[in-house]
Order: structure tokens, then C-alpha cells, then sequence
């Protein structure tokens, strides 16, 4: 045995190894804290019962259950609600005569219809067998994808394009300032730099009616980012993320040494070129944390954007997924789950993707203030 | 030393006292294309200048004509600073500032001032219009003057465009009349009560769709000429209608032409009063001082629940606060022992509550408490205990939304602080353990106070965050359970400042009181904003001395 | 590269955005509807626009916000022409001189009476009823086979079946809704505001009469005594049913197409009397209404009037969203028991207050009922409170 091996098999005290038991138990019940809803919602989404309180954690198997007739009728036509081809339908409506009054059969929205036993014009008796409905784990990411009067796939591009332009816009103006504030000294600069912090705690909920004046006024003569569009909202998040992130990155650029670019100065390079070719590189960590937590940020805000956008076309997600949760008396929990899931992806994509970015731009940032 | 100082003033523009370290060499300037290069660049800043100036003067005279004044100047002030920036060699700094500075001029200054101003004012339900637009609804507003006949109208139009009415008397037996713009006549080829023709006097008639596209246009038109002057009234109604109210200016007054009766305009109350203190039939906004900050002392059903809830929201910021970070930094020190396998999965999976939004993972807390079906009940029940009811009793919902925002929260300082751990240089522990001292004696003494440095900061960001954190609160419980004595203006037990200034303004209670909601944001922002000028004094000193390093 | 030429880049940005993005200013109406009745909608406006050639954009907004979101977009010139609503909000919208009054003359004779009634505020009719929707008494016909006649027999079957293991729960009611619990505090004589021959006198607040008490304390006896779980809400109120666990409850129509789901045998009836009579659930009426900022206020009545109105639109709203529709002749046409069940309960109901102050009322109200259900405060100090907080907050507007 060379001595290496010897050190990689350091023994350890009984104590120390009953230490690590332990703290791998609080881990393991450390994560179950943080994982259980979100395993209830994936169980919720896969899940076809209709009511959040009802679902278990593990949910049913699949079944196929046959629907009966309830009278003796006739057959006149089948329909599916939004043009969707029959044999797929989540819901589908048999139009029927049942003592000469025409009805409409819904069938429930919670499965497939998979075999219709009739054929259009046949008649059928009492308690004779209509269709056969089997659910699916699928059924509610099926309805939120297809349903055309809630547009899911379009609220998704709608906030990933806010999201992003949005990030974008707010690094690239709030590096322009965060290097002025921490290569310049001019007079009032101190003074400047606090008035933005404190206007940036303005509680801004309240100035969402002035928002929305303003917004109405401006896109009366630039409708592009006028109430109602993405340009808009887009203009309000990158005109209110700017503050906090001025200093973030202030704080960070600080950080870089000033011989860096002195050198550069005196070598005569102007200072476009000190900043784009030496500083930004250099500064690439804060610059990733805050376009992380700009798009995030704009990704889940909902307050205004409920406000500001009214056409369904133009939402984003979040308003969106919250049209499933607040109509009055329709909840669609699995609908809504489903909706999470894939609106959760993203913003989760990223932070576990970058995490190790953020904790290092992060934390540099708060050690510089 | 001169020379040196003079060539760094040239590499650089004036008015910037950079504290510089001496150049190590000196270098050479390049005259030639430097001097092109600037002038270029004075050429690419004046036609900037004169393309976002023209665009501002044309958003300005578009605001000031529609009568937005506030927005005008707005505009105006921003526009004026990126000129007098970009214009001034010695203001280059801000230069790089200015896109910055006019967004947020526009967009979070604007808005502070248009709320401050709101809190000094009556603006909520019944005072919701401005004078201007309840002067502009009763423009339109017609009236009947006695004598006053009324016709069904259909609409005519002839080659050149004009309109004309063919009209109905129907309380004289159908009666039909004709009246063009300059003309009214009874028709006396067409029998009353047979169809209409097709043409009439060069006049076509025109179909359903044909009139309603028309109607707006019609509808402003008087025809039958200087004596008649009838009018389109409504869908079917057409006749000889008056304006109902005049605005009189010199008596800042409104004219009821149907009653005779003149409301004044009362701007205590922002109303239109007359003599018997009869008002129009809806007020306007109208500054009324400090009233809405008075009522905070002034009335009990206020001044109760807004200590109460004050008193709340201090206690949920300082608890959100104090357990994200005690649990994010209880896994971060965790994570760091080197011994713990799949270190970076527990990681990760540790931090997925953060990038949940954050309206979705309140939802699903909401149906996870429910003490009926909830599945963290269910759990509790299968134990054979009662499920505390978390929705019902104040003590229990206040409990619940701490234990949610912990979930929300902790990841973040997690992050944060391992972060920062990682940065505590490995020889002072190794120094503290020559010394003898235990695990709580370097946590107490070395960890945490090299953490709070670091982290400081946050701590109070995250307050401040949480003292105004919205969406918990009304997406987990709006509030509640109601408090007792909050009465007409609703309140809640765990309802924070801002979501019960956001009730007031946006619904419940009386309705929408914007004035008493903007007041109540004027005093959360003074609050925040003190403690954010108090951490800045704070660590100011402290950025000083990191900078010259 | 250099600031200045950011500089530039941003401005000319900024120009071909203001040059490029043309207003495409709409000629036609706009309507906000809700989340049931937009779809509907949008197919009614499509048969308009082939029609009338006028082009009708239907948006939605969820229910709950259409009044508050019409409130901040309306004075800006950004609401619709034409709104879906609830009558009770006559009152707030009204006061703020939001609504445009409209002329039913022509089809007055096609609508229910009550319907038409419940739109009109001080003397000015502002809307266009579509349904009249009330609450009913909905039991499981397994574990309650008769409809219990009072509210005392309610109790019995409710004690019966917890005793005998048959449901966990019998009778449950939701634990802050003045609006499904106005029917109990009715039939033990409660009431909100005495009703004169002009309508609700606000002179006369009932929230804390001996019979307002006695249906809260009917109610604080469900809880006091263990009959009741406390921390239900609607949906709750529903699984609870739905699952068989509770065997009666009240609620609305629509909750029809839920209850329908879950397979339960159900039938909808009148609600049980009590002590002080019948109980009068509360009606509430949803409509369309114009904006007072509408600029084709003739347009919007036309499309009310001439094509909503008719019998075969109102028709189609209905199946859409089956409620007990205001139109008579649609009314009339429906082959339906549960519908009869709700039209039933309904028969003695009384319109909801729509006098400003309402929003008030049911705050305090919510307040009252809450603090019974969860033991805070008895019923009749929770009751007398609100009471006296009614009483002053319509003192202090006079």
C-alpha cells in the first residue's frame, strides 16, 4: 500500500462517523421538505381528478369505464368542442334526442373518449352503453396544450421574450452605469447613488394606476409600447429592475482592480474600450447573476402584468396560470398543475444549470456591497 | 510629474478626478486619427441628439395638446438632462448613466410623484374621475325640452355624401317627415305607415349595417336645418334634444339646463354642489391636504388595525428574515463538510424551491394546508392528532405563511452563504483550532461574524423585500382570518401594509380608496427607505476602504 | 464602437418604432366577458359582424376583476363599450359615473320583471339581464331521501347520519360566505335592509335583528356541537359532497356540471323554511352594461338590443352556461329538473342590495359569519357588531 492510499482511507472516529449519519438523516429530511410540493404538483398534474383537495400523492392507474345511456333515444350527431378530431377528444358532445327533445351529452373532461358504440342516427335504449372513457396520467397537459381559448404555448413564448429581452436591456444599461459609478468621481455621484437606492424601494403596487396612465398615454403615439403589448411591459421591468442591479454590479466592478484599466487609459485606449474590451469580460459573473435574476424576476411578476395586458394573445404566463386558479367557481387544479410544471421548467433549467455562477457572482457582489 | 498629468488629462475626458495610480510608461499619442475619431463621434452624438431630441418635442407637444401635463414635463426634464449631458464635455460620467437615469426617471420616479400626490387627495370611489372627464361624460347628455317631439330615424344619404334622417312620428300614427341637413318637411308621397322608399329626393336609404357604420358620424350632425335641429338621440330615437349641462368657467359652475338648478364646484368634497346641497351624480378628484394621513390617527377603525398590522409586518419581515437565514446557513455548513456523498445532488436539490415561481408555490401551499383535504393534514391526522387550522386562527395562519416563506426563502441564503464560507480564508479556522476552540466557539466567534460582513447586506435587502412581499400574502390567504375590530375597512390578521394598502385601493371595504391606499404606501416607503439609508451609513465607511485597496 | 454611437443606435431604435408601429385604431366594439360567457360570446359577435358588418372584439377578464379592472381602464379610455356584470355592482359603478344608461323599451316584455328591476339604480336602467341565478338546497338522495322541510329536520338528518356512520358530515356550509348563508339567517327571520315599496331602505339594517342572530346561532350550533368542520371553503364544500362525505349543501348552478362529474346521486330543491318563514335566498343577476366612455354607445345598444336580446342568442348563452336565464321565452322552453329545482328556490328570492355601501356590507358581514364559524365570537356579539359597523359606516355617508 503506497502512502496515498493510506491518506484517501483516513480512518474516521466512531463519533465523527455518527456525525455524518446524522447529518445525512437532516439532509435526506432537509429535501423531502423541499421537494414535497413539488412532487405533489407533479402528482397533481398527473392526476386527472378535477379538485386540488381530492388528489392523492401517488395518483390512480389509468382506468376505462363505460358510460351508459340514462334514457332511450336517438344519435343525431357528434361533436368535439374546438374542432379536435373526435377519437382524441378530451370532451366531446353527443347530440342526442331523448323523448323528442333534443340534448346535449357532455362527456367528462377527465378522459378519453375511446369507443363509441353507436353510429350517428342509431337509436339506443335505457342503461344501453354509449362510450367507453379511459383517463390518462396525460389528460391535463393534453387539455393545456390544446385548448385554443387559453393559448398556453403563446403566454410561454410571450414571458420567455419579455423575459429575455428584458434581461438583456437591463445588464447591458445597468453595466453602462455600475461602470460610471465605480471608475468616475464626479460631484454628486455619492448622492446619485443613494437617491437610486431609496427610489428603488418604493413600494411600486400602488403607482401601478400611474403605470397604467402612462403606458396608455405613451401608446397612444408609440403603440409599440402601449398597454396591452409585451413592449410595454417590457418597458416597465427594465425601467423598474434598474436600481438594485446598478449597485449589485457596482459593487462587483469595484471589485476589479483599477490598474487594469489605467493601464489601458494610458495606453490610450478611450474608455468605450476599456469598458468593452477589458472591464466586461472581466465583470462576466455579476453580468450573468443579474440577467439571471432580471429574467426570473420578470418571468414570475404577475401583479402588473395582470394590470397591463388584456388580450389572452398578449399574456404571459403567469397571468395566465393564475386565470386557472382564480376563476370563481371553475378551479382546474390538474389543468393548473400541468401549467407549473412547464411554467416552473425554465427559470428551474437555469438556476440548476448555473447554479455555481450565481453563488460566485452572488456572493461577490454582496462582499462588495 | 506635470507632464505626465497633463498627457493623462488628454487620454481622458475633463471633469473626471480619478484617483490613478501613476501610469507605469508613458505612451504615445496618436494625433491623426484621434482628432477623426472625435469628430466622428461629435458628429454620432448630435445626430442622436437631434433624432431623440425631434421624437421627445414631438411626444411633448403630443402630451401637453391631449392636456397631460405631468407627462409632458416628464418628458421634458428627461429630455433636457440627456442634452445638457450629452452636451457638456465635463458631465461625460453621466453620460453613461443617462439611458439609465431616464428610464427610471419615467418609470419609478414618475410614478413616486404621481403617488404622492394621490395621497393628498380624495381620488377612490365617487371621486374617481378628474373635473375634465366628468365634464367631458356630461357634454353628450341630452334632454327633452318640453314640446319637444321624438321620431324613429332611419338614416339616408345621398351621392355627395350627406346624410338625411327619414323620420317617424309615432305618437301622431306613423307620420313620416324628411329632414336633411338644411331642411325639414313632412313626406306626403309615402302614406303613413307604408314601406320606406328605397330613394327619396336624390337620398338612398341605407341598409342596417350601411347606418350603424355611419351612426358615430351621423350622430354629431344636426339636420332639419337652423329652426329644427333635430338629432340621433339613441338607437332607434331621434328628435329634438338639447344639451342638458353647460359648463360655465367664470363661475367654475354647472349648468343644469333642465332643472335651471347650477351646481358649483366644491372642492373640499369634490363635488358639484347646488344651493340645496344636491350633487351631479358622480365627483371628482380633488386635493383635500393631509386628510388621509389624519385618519390614521383620527379614526378608530383605522388607527386599531393599522398598528396591529404595522406590528405584523415588522415581526413577518424579522422572522422571514432570521429563519431563511438560520436554515439556508444551517445547509450551507452542512454541505461543507467534505465527507457528505452526492454532495452537489443534495445541492440542487435543495435549491429547487427558489426557482418556482413564486405564485405557484404559494397556490400549492394553499391546498397543502387545508385542514380539511390538505395533504399536510391528512398526514397530521394519520398520527391521530388534529390538524391546526391554518386558515382560521390568526396565531396558526401567521405560522403557516412564515413556515411557507421559509420554504420560498431559504434556498437563497443557502447559496449566498456557502458562497461566502467558501471565501473565510481555511487558516483562521486552522488558527482558532490551535487555540483550542470548540465547534461554537469558531461558529460564534470566526464563522458568523465573517458571514454577517459578507452577508450583511442581504440580510437587510431581504427585509426590506420582505416587508412589501405582496404576493404571499394574497396569493396564500389575502389576509386573512378578518379581524374583529377592523370593521368597514377590511383588514386581516396577517394582512402586511402593503396588501392591505392594495385592499384599500383595489377593492373590499368601501371600494377603491386610492388617496388613504397612496398615504399608507408614502409611509411604507419612508420606513423602507430609512432602513436602507441606515445599512447605507453603515457599510459606507466600509466601501471607502475596499475601493482604495 | 463608442457611447455615442450607442447613443445614436438607441434613438434611430426608438424612431423606427414610433414610424413602423402604426396604430391600427378599431372601428367596432369591444366587450369584456367573463370566463364562461366569453367563448360564446366570441361566436355571437362572429354571426354580429356577418350580420351588421360591424366587427365586435370580445376580451376576457376574469369575473372577479371586471369591475375593478373596468374602474382603472374605463376613465383612461381603455375599456370596453360593453360589459358582463354582476347587478350588485350598479351601485359602485354607477356612483362613479361609469355606466351609460340604456333603453329596454323594446324588449322589456321579453325579461323577467325581477331581472330587469335588479338593473335599474335610482331610477336609470344600466343593464341587460341574462340570468337570474340564485342558490338551492342540494342534498345526496342516497343518505337523504326526503327533502327535509325545515331547518330543524335538517338538523335531525344531519345528527342521524354522523350517528349512524353513514357520512362524516351532514348538512356543511361554507366558513366566510354571507351570499350562502343569507337563506338561513331568512328563514329565521334575518334580514340585511328592510324592504319598502322604493326598494332597501339602508335606515333599516337587520344584520343584527333577533332573527339574523338566531340563523347565526343555528349555524354556531352546527359548529359548537361538532357537527360542522371548521376551514371549508367552496371547494372544500364541494369534495366534501362530491365524495359523499357531506350529505347537504348549499350552492348554485354553477356548481351543476362538477357535481354532475363526481357521479353523485343528486337532486337541487327549495331551500328549508325555519322559524321566521320561508328562506329567501338572494338573487343575483348578471347582465351586460355600457360604458359610459364608450364612444358607439348606438353600436353597443344595437348589438344589446337587436341581436342579444333575441330569444335564440340568449338561447345560446344559456346552453353555454346553463343558469336560470332572465329571458322569458327561453325560460319557459327549458325541459330540465335541476334548473326547475333552482328556478323553485328562487321563486321568493330577493334581488342583492346594489347600494354602494354593499361592498361594505359584505365585508363586515363575511367578518360576522367567520368569526361564528370558527368559535371566535359568539353569534350574537359577532352579529351586533356588524350591526353597529353597518349602521355607522351608512351614518357617516349621509
Amino acid at each position: 500500500m503506497s502512502e496515498r492510499h493510506v491518506i484517501k482511507h483516513k480512518r474516521y472516529s466512531a463519533a465523527q462517523n455518527a456525525q455524518l449519519l446524522v447529518q445525512l438523516i437532516i439532509l435526506v429530511v432537509a429535501v423531502i421538505f423541499a421537494i414535497f410540493p413539488v412532487i405533489w404538483v407533479v402528482s397533481a398534474s398527473l392526476n386527472p381528478s378535477q379538485s386540488m383537495v381530492t388528489q392523492s400523492v401517488i395518483p390512480p392507474l389509468p382506468e376505462t369505464r363505460t358510460v351508459f345511456a340514462e334514457g332511450a333515444g336517438t344519435l343525431l350527431r357528434i361533436a368535439s368542442p374546438a374542432g379536435r378530431r373526435v377519437e382524441r377528444s378530451a370532451e366531446l358532445i353527443l347530440l342526442v334526442e331523448i323523448d323528442g327533445v333534443e340534448k346535449e351529452l357532455r362527456s367528462p373532461k377527465n378522459g378519453y373518449v375511446r369507443n363509441i358504440r353507436l353510429e350517428v342516427g342509431e337509436s339506443f335504449a335505457a342503461d344501453e352503453a354509449l362510450y367507453d372513457i379511459s383517463s390518462s396520467y396525460l389528460i391535463n397537459f393534453d387539455i393545456l396544450l390544446s385548448t385554443p381559448r387559453r393559448p398556453f404555448l403563446r403566454w410561454l413564448f410571450n414571458s420567455l421574450a419579455v423575459a429575455s429581452i428584458t434581461a438583456v436591456l437591463v445588464v447591458l444599461i445597468s453595466a453602462f452605469s455600475a461602470y460610471s459609478f465605480s471608475r468616475f468621481r464626479f460631484s454628486g455621484r455619492r448622492h446619485l447613488l443613494v437617491l437610486i437606492l431609496l427610489v428603488q424601494v418604493f413600494p411600486n403596487l400602488l403607482a401601478m394606476v400611474a403605470i397604467f396612465l402612462m403606458l396608455q398615454q405613451i401608446g397612444n403615439h408609440i403603440p409599440f409600447f402601449g398597454l396591452n403589448t409585451n413592449g410595454g411591459l417590457i418597458l416597465v421591468y427594465v425601467g423598474g429592475g434598474m436600481g438594485i442591479n446598478i449597485w449589485l454590479m457596482k459593487g462587483f466592478f469595484d471589485s476589479v482592480p483599477r490598474d487594469i484599466d489605467e493601464s489601458a487609459l494610458v495606453d490610450g485606449a478611450n474608455h468605450w474600450q476599456t469598458y468593452w474590451l477589458l472591464i466586461f469580460p472581466l465583470v462576466r459573473p455579476v453580468l450573468v447573476v443579474v440577467g439571471i435574476l432580471s429574467f426570473v424576476g420578470s418571468y414570475n411578476e404577475f401583479v402588473l402584468a395582470r394590470i397591463l395586458l388584456r388580450d389572452k394573445d398578449s399574456w404571459t404566463l403567469m397571468v395566465g396560470l393564475w386565470s386557472y386558479v382564480s376563476a370563481s367557481f371553475a378551479l382546474d387544479w390538474g389543468v393548473f398543475a400541468a401549467g407549473a410544471i412547464i411554467g416552473a421548467l425554465p427559470c428551474l433549467v437555469i438556476y440548476l444549470g448555473l447554479q455555481d455562477q450565481i453563488v460566485g457572482g452572488l456572493t461577490q457582489g454582496a462582499v462588495k456591497g | 510629474m506635470h507632464a505626465l498629468a497633463a498627457r493623462r488629462a488628454a487620454a481622458r475626458p475633463p471633469g473626471c478626478n480619478e484617483t490613478m495610480t501613476e501610469p507605469p510608461q508613458a505612451h504615445k499619442t496618436k494625433r491623426g486619427p484621434r482628432a477623426a475619431a472625435s469628430l466622428f463621434r461629435l458628429g454620432a452624438t448630435y445626430l442622436g441628439l437631434i433624432i431623440v431630441d425631434a421624437f421627445a418635442l414631438y411626444l411633448i407637444y403630443a402630451f401637453a395638446s391631449d392636456g397631460i401635463w405631468e407627462l409632458a414635463i416628464t418628458i421634458g426634464v428627461i429630455t433636457l438632462m440627456v442634452n445638457i449631458i450629452n452636451l457638456r464635455a465635463d458631465l461625460y460620467a453621466l453620460r453613461w448613466i443617462a439611458p439609465a437615469l431616464s428610464l427610471m426617471i419615467l418609470l419609478v420616479v414618475f410614478p413616486i410623484a404621481y403617488t404622492v400626490y394621490v395621497s393628498f387627495t380624495n381620488y377612490g370611489d365617487g371621486n374617481l374621475l378628474t373635473k375634465t372627464q366628468v365634464l367631458k361624460l356630461l357634454g353628450p347628455q341630452t334632454y327633452l325640452p318640453e314640446g319637444g317631439k321624438v321620431y324613429r330615424w332611419n338614416l339616408y344619404q345621398n351621392a355627395s355624401g350627406e346624410f338625411a334622417l327619414w323620420l317617424t312620428d309615432e305618437d301622431a300614427g306613423g307620420a313620416y317627415y324628411f329632414a336633411t341637413l338644411h331642411n325639414f318637411e313632412p313626406v306626403t308621397t309615402v302614406a303613413a305607415g307604408a314601406d320606406l322608399p328605397g330613394e327619396y329626393q336624390g337620398y338612398r336609404q341605407l341598409s342596417r349595417g350601411e347606418s350603424l357604420k355611419a351612426v358615430n358620424a351621423a350622430q354629431a350632425m344636426a339636420f332639419g336645418g337652423e329652426s329644427f335641429k333635430i338629432g340621433i338621440a339613441g338607437r332607434r330615437e331621434a328628435g329634438e334634444f338639447a344639451k342638458r349641462y353647460q359648463f360655465l368657467s367664470e363661475q367654475d359652475a354647472v349648468l343644469d339646463n333642465k332643472s335651471g338648478a347650477l351646481f358649483r364646484a366644491n372642492y373640499a368634497t369634490g363635488q358639484f354642489e347646488n344651493d340645496e346641497g344636491g350633487t351631479l351624480f358622480t365627483g371628482f378628484i380633488s386635493a383635500i391636504g393631509l386628510e388621509n394621513y389624519q385618519s390614521f390617527i383620527d379614526r378608530d377603525d383605522i388607527r386599531g388595525p393599522l398598528a396591529r398590522i404595522f406590528a405584523w409586518t415588522i415581526a413577518f419581515s424579522l422572522a422571514s428574515v432570521f429563519t431563511t437565514f438560520a436554515l439556508g446557513l444551517f445547509f450551507a455548513l452542512l454541505l461543507q463538510n467534505k465527507r457528505i456523498p452526492f454532495k452537489r445532488a443534495f445541492r440542487t436539490l435543495l435549491i429547487i424551491p427558489w426557482p418556482i415561481p413564486g405564485l405557484i408555490s404559494v397556490a400549492i401551499w394553499r391546498g397543502m394546508l387545508n385542514s380539511n383535504l390538505g395533504v399536510v393534514s391528512n398526514i397530521i391526522r394519520s398520527f391521530g392528532l388534529e390538524p391546526p387550522p391554518f386558515f382560521i386562527d390568526a396565531g396558526w395562519a401567521k405560522l403557516a405563511i412564515i413556515l411557507v416563506n421559509l420554504w420560498l426563502g431559504y434556498p437563497y441564503f443557502m447559496l449566498v452563504c456557502s458562497g461566502a464560507l467558501a471565501a473565510i480564508p481555511r487558516d483562521m479556522y486552522e488558527a482558532a483550532e490551535v487555540d483550542g476552540a470548540n465547534w461554537w466557539q469558531k461558529f460564534r466567534d470566526l464563522t458568523l461574524p465573517m458571514l454577517l460582513v459578507a452577508v450583511g447586506p442581504l440580510l437587510i435587502a431581504s427585509f426590506t423585500y420582505n416587508f412589501n412581499n405582496f404576493i404571499i400574502i394574497e396569493a396564500f390567504n389575502q389576509g386573512g382570518p378578518p379581524m374583529v375590530e377592523a370593521g368597514t375597512v377590511p383588514a386581516g390578521h396577517t394582512d402586511i401594509l402593503i396588501s392591505y394598502a392594495f385592499r384599500l385601493a383595489f377593492g373590499g371595504g368601501r371600494g377603491s380608496d386610492f388617496g388613504l391606499a397612496s398615504a399608507i404606501t408614502i409611509i411604507i416607503f419612508l420606513m423602507v427607505a430609512g432602513v436602507t439609508l441606515a445599512q447605507y451609513r453603515l457599510t459606507k465607511g466600509w466601501e471607502e476602504t475596499s475601493e482604495n485597496v | 464602437m463608442n457611447l455615442s454611437r450607442i447613443y445614436l443606435l438607441m434613438a434611430v431604435l426608438l424612431l423606427l418604432l414610433g414610424v413602423f408601429a402604426v396604430s391600427a385604431q378599431d372601428e367596432g366594439l369591444t366587450v369584456w366577458g367573463s370566463e364562461s360567457s366569453t367563448p360564446i360570446l366570441e361566436e355571437l359577435a362572429l354571426q354580429f359582424e356577418e350580420e351588421f358588418g360591424i366587427s365586435v372584439t370580445v376580451h376576457e377578464v376574469a369575473f372577479l376583476d371586471i369591475r375593478d379592472q373596468f374602474k382603472t381602464a374605463g376613465p383612461a379610455g381603455e375599456g370596453p363599450d360593453i360589459l358582463i356584470g354582476a347587478h350588485d355592482w350598479l351601485g359602485d359603478l354607477a356612483v362613479n359615473g361609469l355606466l351609460a344608461e340604456i333603453n329596454l323599451a323594446d324588449v322589456e316584455e321579453d325579461f323577467l320583471p325581477s331581472a330587469r328591476a335588479a338593473f335599474v339604480y335610482e331610477g336609470v336602467q344600466y343593464g341587460l339581464p341574462v340570468a337570474a341565478e340564485n342558490v338551492a338546497f342540494i342534498r345526496n338522495t342516497d343518505l337523504v331521501p326526503e327533502n327535509p322541510a325545515d331547518w330543524e329536520e335538517v338538523r335531525a338528518i344531519s345528527e342521524q347520519l354522523i350517528a349512524d356512520g353513514d357520512a362524516s358530515y351532514g348538512w356543511i356550509i361554507q366558513d366566510s360566505d354571507p351570499y350562502h348563508s343569507f337563506s338561513v339567517l331568512t328563514a329565521h327571520g334575518g334580514y340585511v335592509f328592510g324592504l319598502t315599496d322604493a326598494g332597501y331602505d339602508p335606515g333599516d339594517v337587520g344584520m343584527d335583528s333577533d332573527g339574523a342572530i338566531a340563523g347565526a346561532s343555528y349555524i354556531e350550533s352546527y359548529v359548537s356541537d361538532g357537527l360542522m368542520p371548521t376551514g371549508v371553503d367552496y371547494d372544500v364544500m364541494h369534495t366534501l359532497f362530491e365524495t359523499g362525505e357531506a350529505a347537504m349543501i348549499i350552492t348554485g348552478p354553477w356548481a351543476i356540471p362538477r357535481i354532475e362529474e363526481s357521479g353523485v346521486n343528486f337532486t337541487v330543491d327549495g331551500l328549508p323554511a325555519g322559524p321566521g318563514g320561508s328562506a329567501k335566498p338572494f338573487l343575483g343577476v348578471v347582465g351586460f352594461m355600457v360604458s359610459a366612455f364608450s364612444e358607439n354607445k348606438i353600436l353597443a345598444e344595437t348589438f344589446l338590443l337587436d341581436f342579444i336580446a333575441s330569444e335564440e342568442a340568449m338561447a345560446s348563452l344559456y346552453s353555454a352556461d346553463p343558469r336560470p336565464p332572465a329571458h322569458i321565452a327561453v325560460r319557459e322552453s327549458l325541459d330540465d329538473e335541476i334548473m326547475a329545482g333552482f328556478v323553485a328556490a328562487g321563486a321568493e328570492g330577493l334581488a342583492m342590495p346594489a347600494i354602494p355601501e354593499m361592498a361594505s356590507v359584505w365585508a363586515a358581514w363575511a367578518n360576522a359569519i367567520t368569526l361564528v364559524r370558527t368559535g371566535e365570537l359568539g353569534a350574537e356579539e359577532a352579529f351586533s357588531t356588524a350591526g353597529e359597523q353597518i349602521r355607522a359606516l351608512i351614518a357617516g355617508d349621509a
